[in-house]
């Protein structure tokens, strides 16, 4: 793994860190849903460290290049979080309906609440 | 039998008056219910001062939203059939108790009123949308419906509460495969429709790419894992 990416590593994993920080600070967004991000950052971190974890690795299942393990992990990752997103927003969504339906009908049967 | 009209509105206010007084005039014996959508013409203050019996959805969610909130109306309320009634004026409200008829007669629990049985199907490209949806349907389950994209069908209590009580129904062909595939009986009757009377239809091309692929995809691939 070169130094550059480990560097990159090290800036991105500051950068997510902080961003998070200051959203928490401003109480715009929720702890529950920024962990997973918490735990991306470090990681970031443990690869730029001890880049023999992710050689490891990538030796293990067969890559010819350290960066081309930690690339695709970090895709992976990206996209499991964008399908549970996906999830969570289909699910909202489906509430949101619910409530407007159920509030609709309550305002019919009770006109002067 | 007690039939509800679910007629869904959004932004109707060039037709919802003239179509409610239509279907309580050759249909007194059938109770209705406009679902306004979150209209943001005049359409909530017509269905106001003429004392229609409606419900107003705080925003526009949608026609499956408006419908099923109709359909849980109808669930609540003990109905034994509720139609599907467009509030544009293209729904004729005489054939209601023809499709009542029909329910009872074939023990259906879902009948369309059907323009192709009457040689009056969609032309064009909404024809060749039809006769696609119709083959597809055709295709997975066996079953043939003629007119798959009237708007304008009669469903009983069983099929009432899946849609009040069930998860992503849509008042759409794909779910009228679903349902028949199923069990559910479909028949369908002759019936003559008009030109929407003013208004604008929300059938432009996105509309249409967007709904094509979900009934389409829905048809051929979904309904088997639901």
């Amino acid at each position: 793994m070169s130094l550059t990416l480990r560097v990159l590593c090290v800036i991105g994993s500051a950068l997510t860190f902080w961003i998070i920080m200051r959203r928490i600070k401003k109480a715009s967004v929720r702890i529950d849903d920024v962990i997973v991000w918490i735990v991306f950052s470090l990681s970031l971190l443990v690869v730029a460290i001890f880049p023999n974890i992710p050689t490891f690795l990538a030796h293990l299942f067969g890559f010819q290049a350290t960066s081309n393990f930690v690339f695709l992990a970090v895709i992976t990752i990206l996209l499991l979080r964008e399908f549970t997103n996906t999830l969570k927003i289909s699910k909202l969504n489906a509430r949101l309906n619910e409530l407007i339906e159920e509030q609709a009908l309550q305002a019919k049967e009770e006109p002067h609440e | 039998m007690r039939i509800l009209a679910i007629i869904p509105a959004y932004n109707e206010e060039d037709c919802i008056q003239g179509t409610v007084f239509n279907l309580k005039r050759a249909c007194p014996e059938v109770d209705y219910l406009v679902i306004n959508d979150g209209s943001t013409d005049a359409t909530r203050s017509i269905c106001e001062r003429n004392g229609f019996s409606h419900v107003n959805l705080p925003v526009n969610s949608g026609l499956a939203v408006g419908f099923q909130t109709g359909m849980k109306y109808a669930d609540r309320h003990g109905y034994d059939a509720a139609v599907q009634f467009d509030a544009d004026g293209q729904h004729l409200p005489q054939y209601i108790s023809q499709m009542a008829d029909a329910m009872e007669r074939e023990g259906a629990s879902i009948v369309i009123a059907s323009r192709v049985l009457a040689n009056e199907g969609p032309t064009g490209a909404r024809g060749v949308g039809s006769k696609l949806i119709s083959a597809l349907i055709r295709l997975t389950s066996g079953m043939h419906i003629a007119d798959p994209t009237s708007g304008m069908r009669m469903y009983d209590r069983t099929i009432i509460k899946q849609f009040a009580r069930g998860h992503d129904l849509t008042p759409e062909p794909d779910t009228i495969a679903l349902l028949a595939r199923k069990g559910a009986k479909v028949c369908e009757i002759p019936a003559h429709m008009q030109e929407r009377q003013g208004g604008q239809s929300y059938f432009d091309f996105a509309h249409v790419a967007a709904y094509m692929s979900r009934i389409c995809f829905s048809i051929l691939f979904f309904q088997w894992f639901r």
